[in-house]
Formats: C-alpha cells, structure tokens, sequence
C-alpha cells in the first residue's frame, strides 16, 4: 500500500523536460488543480464505483489520474494520461483475488498458506515490473511517451532478494534495498529516448531512515508512557482494558502521522536532487514541517466531514508535492525525441492487452 | 462560424512546441502552424474530457495532437461541431449533480451500513468453511487465554454438572469452557465455532445452575444466530473496502471503523439471542426471567464498579433495562 513508487509516481507524474529557450534555466511545475472541482470527479467516481460494485473504479482511477496529470504543467504543456481502464480492472481483479487468496489460505492450513505466500512471492515481482512499464508508457508530456525498460532480472533482485536480505538482516539492510529499488525504478526510465539517472550515495537513505527510527522511537516511548498513564489513572479495570484495542490503534495512527510526512518529504527531495534527464537536473525543496502541517490539518478536517475532505486534501497534498520540484534545464527542452518507431509501439500495445496489468495493492 | 482557436501543436515525435490555430471546417479539423497545416475527419480525432482549467488535448491517430488552453472559444468549436462529452464527466462539474450524488452516497452509506452489510453477511455466514470458523474461534480464544483470562478455580464436579445439563438441554453443537475472569469479572462469551466460555465469577454470581443455564441460552443463541461471524464478515467487508477506497489520499484511515465495528454485538443481535433463550428457556419448562435475573446480577456487579456509569457487560449488552423489561413480560415475537 504504501508503495514507494505509487506515490512518488501518482503524485508527480514522472519528470519532465522542457523549455522554450537554449540557455540553461530553471522551469518549475505547476499544478492548478482545485479541490471545489476535483471534489465533482471525486464523489461521481464514487457514487458510480459504489453503485457498480466497484467495476466502475477502475475508469474513476483513470478520470483520477487524468486530472492530476492534466493539471500539471511544465513549459508550458500539460502532462497526461492514457491508461485503458481495461487492463486496469484486470490488474483489480488479480490483486482481489490474490488478498483473498492469502488471507483465507492460513484459515484452512498453515502448509497451503505457505504455498500460496510462496507463489505470491514469486509472482509479485513481475506485476510490479509490468505495473511500472505500464504507468511510464501511459505518462506522457508533449506528445511524447515515457518508458520503462526494467527487466526480469532487476525486477526480482529489488523486489524479491533485497526484501529478503532486509528481513534477514533485521532491517539493517533496508535503507540500501530502498535505494536499490529508487535506481531500479529511475535508471530503467526514459522520456522518449532521453534516459533518466539516478545518483545517490546509499548513506544517504541510511541518514534518512537513521532519523527515522530514531522519531518511531521516541514516538512509542512518549506514547507508550502516555497509554500507561491512562490505564494506571482510570483504575486498570476492566473498561480501560477493552479500550486498549482503541487506544493501540490512535496510537498507531499518531506513530504513522510522526513518520510518513518525514519520509515523503526526505525521499522526494534525495531522489529528485539526484535525478538526470539527459543533461538536465532537478532540484526538489520539500520540507518536512510543511508536509507535517498539511498532512495533520487534512487529517482533522477528514474526520470532521466524514471523508468528505478527502479530494480537497488530494489536491493540496499533491500541489505541494509537485510544486516543490523544480526542473533545471541544461538546454533547449524540444530535443527530446520520441523512443520508438510507430510500427513497435504497436506490437507493444498488443503486448500490454494481453500482459499488462497496473497494480495498486 | 467560430472563429480560430489558439493552441500548442506537437508532433508527437520530438518535444518541440509549435503555436498553431485550429479551425473547424465542416467536418474536419484544420491545424495550422509554422510549417505545418493539417486538415483532419473530426471522426478519426480523440478529444481529452473537460477537467476543469486544465488543457485539453485533441489527439490524431499518427499521436500527433494539439493542447488547447482557451476553454471559451473551445466550447464554441465544439458546440459547432456537434461534439458532447461524455455524460459521467459532465456530471461532475455539474453543481445539483453533485450535491445529488452526495446526498444518495449519504443515503447508500446508511441504507448500506443499517440493513445491506448485516443482510449480506447473514446470508454469508453459513457459507464459511468450517475449518475458516473453527481457525478464527481458536485464534479468539487464544487472545481471550492471553490478555483476559486465567485457568478456572470452579470445582470439577460443578463444571461436569454444568456441562451435562447444557448437553442435555441443547441439541446445537457445543463446547463449554470455564475460566477465571480476572480484569472482565462475571462474563460469558460465545465463540461463532460453539465454544461458550463462561466465568467463575459469573457461576458464583448465580444462585443456582438454572441461572448459569439461562445465561448460557442466551450465549447459545449467538452461535445459532451465528453473530458473531456476522460481526467478523461485516467488519472485513468495511475494512476492505476502505482500503481499497482510502488508497486515494491515506490508508491510516482505513483502520478505525473496522475496530470500532467490532466492538461488541449489535443491539438487534443481543436481542436476537435474548428471544432465542427465552423460546428455549419455555420449551424446557423454565421462565425467561432466569435470564433477567442474571442480566440485573451482572449490570449491578459491572456498575458497582464505577459510579453508576455503564461499563463492561453492561456497556456491550446495551438497554440492559429495556431487555430485563422484555424478558420479564415475554413479550417475544414467535420466532
């Protein structure tokens, strides 16, 4: 769920090249989406989704994705989306039956649980694999495609032997399965045939997950002395025990909201600040207290309205997410050429009917 | 005739912006710019939806398409043309359709939550596997021995005298558990494989084993009811679906009504289970208000806790007044 790559991408479309004059400049992204009017896309798609027992999400995700993209800008054009909401209903319906199937699979015995983990394991990279070929080929900016070119190879090493190694190494590892991951996903990436590259030291990551444990830490011992408190004042009975779960889980939730807004403003900044196009760069100036703010002030004001905030907190989430990366041209953005000939663009829509599938799990 | 539309023409094989006018001709689209006129069917042209500020994009089939920013005079050449959009996204910038759909998601949600969940996991619920219902009932009792509950001090003698009159009393598969209540003091709970679990407390707070008996129908009709795989159904299908949904902008959130659904039977269902062990109180010759008895015994032994606050049993066994009342008068619709 918390996918790197599904908010970083969904988020800000991949990067972008471009501007009108030669000389090097910086040219910022824009977006102009409105919550007022994404909140009628938001609630139609929902009402629709609802109503068809959710076959229709799979075009609410579309219209969704269309009007992120659409809303931004850089030189002067608009990035858009092209998803066939086909394939990603497909891809709904595997993950669907995937969850079920693990999760029910441990009901009945542990051995046929393992042997569905097992498959899941083996089977996973490769969705992720095809769901980022089809989130790059369906991104486009002035007319032109991007691409992923990632292969089967990468794909298990990243998502399948490094999260191994992670766990087996109690986590000391997964800051360099992080980057391994952020390379895999950039340097496979091409706008048209422009490649994308990404450079970055793995102490970086170690820095940022450093701080990070270091936030979760002092987060559970600030609750944990908090909850205890609680239960010790109300007496320890029984009503403060069957509150526990309530607790645990506001608690959970407060660990969470100390953490997330951390990482993604951290992550974006390391991963774009070392990001090339070509000959062009990027410069991302997210801030972690800023993002705390929105992401807090989104919280309370969803919760007060039922979720009916939910849109209006999308798009300010997104706009200052998007906002905060700049593109540092080092020349003419109109160089950049599409990546394929017409003729293999087609064999590779055919592939991506019968193949592809965009996973969200 | 509308007049010409500025626009950014792109090839769609190098990046490069081109400044161009399109034009409607009959039935095609004229594109001009520097070095570049295009007259194209408006049949073999793809128009992006409305969104809104942003660009629309006319896209030809060769992927060459022309970005128009300049919404007004867009509206006009495509009111010439005869073009519609699509009805769904028409709807979303449309004011009274929105609000509309508002209020019929507010309607679905409270329709849905009030009688379509508890309906579709009724129908559900005998349709688990039996080996899914005896693995979650094992894993609850697990988590009860963990955090609540300690090994039974009840004599043995009392437990098999316990346990022969409720076998003889029930033809519904069963499995009656004693343990200590420690932290939840006099209770019983009922788990959906028929595994009832009562506590000492609760024995010594009964007179006699008639009254442990009435408490145990009530349990009983739980599990014949099967609410408590009804609860578990209802609280994975909100979880699921807020998952799935809360994928747009947090899934922090996706947590909280599923622990708050779980929380305890539903009023309808503790009423369900009192009518259930008032029928079978009867039919073995004996009076509901065994049960109202026990009912009071344990509101008072939970109240006496705090000062007159409802809490524990009391708390999750709501109106307890109300069903005393009910169980007293038998005022239970044949069912």
């Amino acid at each position: 769920m918390n996918n790197p790559f599904e908010s970083e991408v969904a988020a800000q479309p991949p990067a972008d090249p471009f501007g009108p004059s030669g000389a090097p400049h910086a040219e910022a992204l824009i977006f102009s989406g409105r919550g007022a009017e994404y909140f009628g896309i938001w609630i139609v798609n929902l009402l629709l989704s609802i109503v068809t027992l959710g076959i229709y999400s799979a075009w609410a995700k579309v219209r969704r994705l269309q009007y992120f993209h659409r809303h931004t800008t850089l030189g002067g054009a608009a990035f858009d989306y092209h998803g066939d909401p086909r394939a990603i209903l497909k891809g709904r319906v595997i993950g669907v039956i995937l969850l079920v199937a693990y999760n029910l699979s441990f009901e009945f015995s542990p051995v046929l649980g393992i042997a569905v983990a097992i498959v899941l394991a083996a089977v996973m990279p490769m969705l992720l694999m095809r769901s980022l070929k089809f989130r790059a080929r369906n991104t486009s900016w002035r007319g032109l495609r991007f691409a992923f070119d990632g292969d089967e190879k990468g794909a298990y090493a990243v998502f399948l032997m490094w999260p191994l190694l992670s766990v087996v190494t109690l986590y000391l590892l997964a800051p360099m399965w992080h980057q391994r991951m952020k390379r895999y996903q950039l340097d496979n990436t091409r706008f048209g045939t422009t490649r994308f590259h990404l450079d970055v030291p793995v102490s970086a990551f170690y820095k940022i997950y450093g701080v990070l444990f270091l936030l979760f830490l002092t987060g559970f011992l600030v609750l944990g002395t908090a909850m205890i408190g609680l239960i010790v004042l109300s007496g320890g009975g029984p009503e403060s025990l069957s509150m526990l779960p309530i607790l645990l889980m506001l608690g959970w939730l407060a660990v969470l909201m100390l953490v997330q807004p951390y990482l993604l403003a951290r992550l974006q900044n390391v991963v774009w600040n070392n990001t090339q196009l070509g000959p062009h760069r990027f410069e991302s100036r997210a801030r972690a207290r800023t993002l705390y703010a929105i992401t807090l002030t989104n919280l309370i004001a969803i919760v007060c309205t039922f979720g009916l905030f939910m849109p209006f907190a999308a798009i300010r989430l997104a706009r200052y997410r998007i906002e905060s990366v700049t593109m540092i041209s080092a020349g003419p953005l109109d160089d950049f050429v599409a990546g394929q000939s017409p003729d293999v663009a087609a064999t590779g829509e055919e592939a991506a009917d019968l193949f592809d599938v965009d996973i969200a799990l | 005739m509308p007049s010409a539309v500025a626009a950014l023409y792109f090839d769609g094989v190098s990046a490069r912006a081109h400044a161009a006018t399109i034009e409607l001709d009959g039935d095609a689209l004229h594109v001009h710019a520097e070095g570049v006129a295009r007259r194209e069917p408006l049949s073999t042209l793809r128009l992006s939806e409305p969104m809104g500020s942003a660009p629309r994009l006319i896209t030809f089939a060769d992927g060459a398409h022309v970005e128009v920013r300049d919404h007004a005079a867009l509206a006009l050449l495509l009111d010439a043309s005869g073009h519609r959009d699509r009805a769904t996204v028409r709807w979303a910038f449309d004011a009274r359709v929105v609000l509309g759909a508002v209020a019929a998601l507010i309607l679905i949600v409270w329709l849905g939550a009030r009688y379509g969940l508890p309906w579709a996991a009724g129908m559900a619920a005998p349709h688990v596997p039996q080996a899914v219902v005896a693995g979650m009932s094992q894993q609850a009792l697990e988590l009860l021995d963990d955090r609540l509950l300690a090994p039974s001090k009840l004599d043995e003698a009392r437990q098999q005298r316990l346990r022969s009159a409720l076998a003889a009393r029930s033809a519904l598969p069963h499995t009656l558990l004693f343990r200590s209540g420690g932290s939840v003091g006099a209770n019983a709970f009922a788990l959906p494989d028929g595994s009832l679990i009562v506590t000492d407390q609760l024995v010594a707070l009964a007179d006699d084993d008639e009254q442990v008996l009435a408490v145990l129908m009530h349990e009983l009709g739980h599990v014949e009811r099967m609410h408590g795989m009804r609860m578990v159904l209802q609280g994975s299908a909100v979880a699921l679906f807020m998952t799935w949904y809360a994928g747009d902008v947090s899934s922090l959130l996706a947590m909280a009504p599923t622990v708050l659904l779980q929380s305890g039977y539903s009023r309808n269902m503790e009423l369900e289970a009192d009518a259930y062990a008032a029928h079978a109180l009867r039919s073995q010759g004996r009076s509901p208000a065994l049960l109202a008895d026990m009912l009071e015994r344990l509101a008072r032994a939970h109240g006496a806790r705090e000062d007159g606050t409802a809490a524990g049993w009391l708390s999750s066994h709501p109106d307890s007044a109300q069903r005393i009342e009910r169980l007293r008068r038998g005022d239970f619709a044949a069912d």
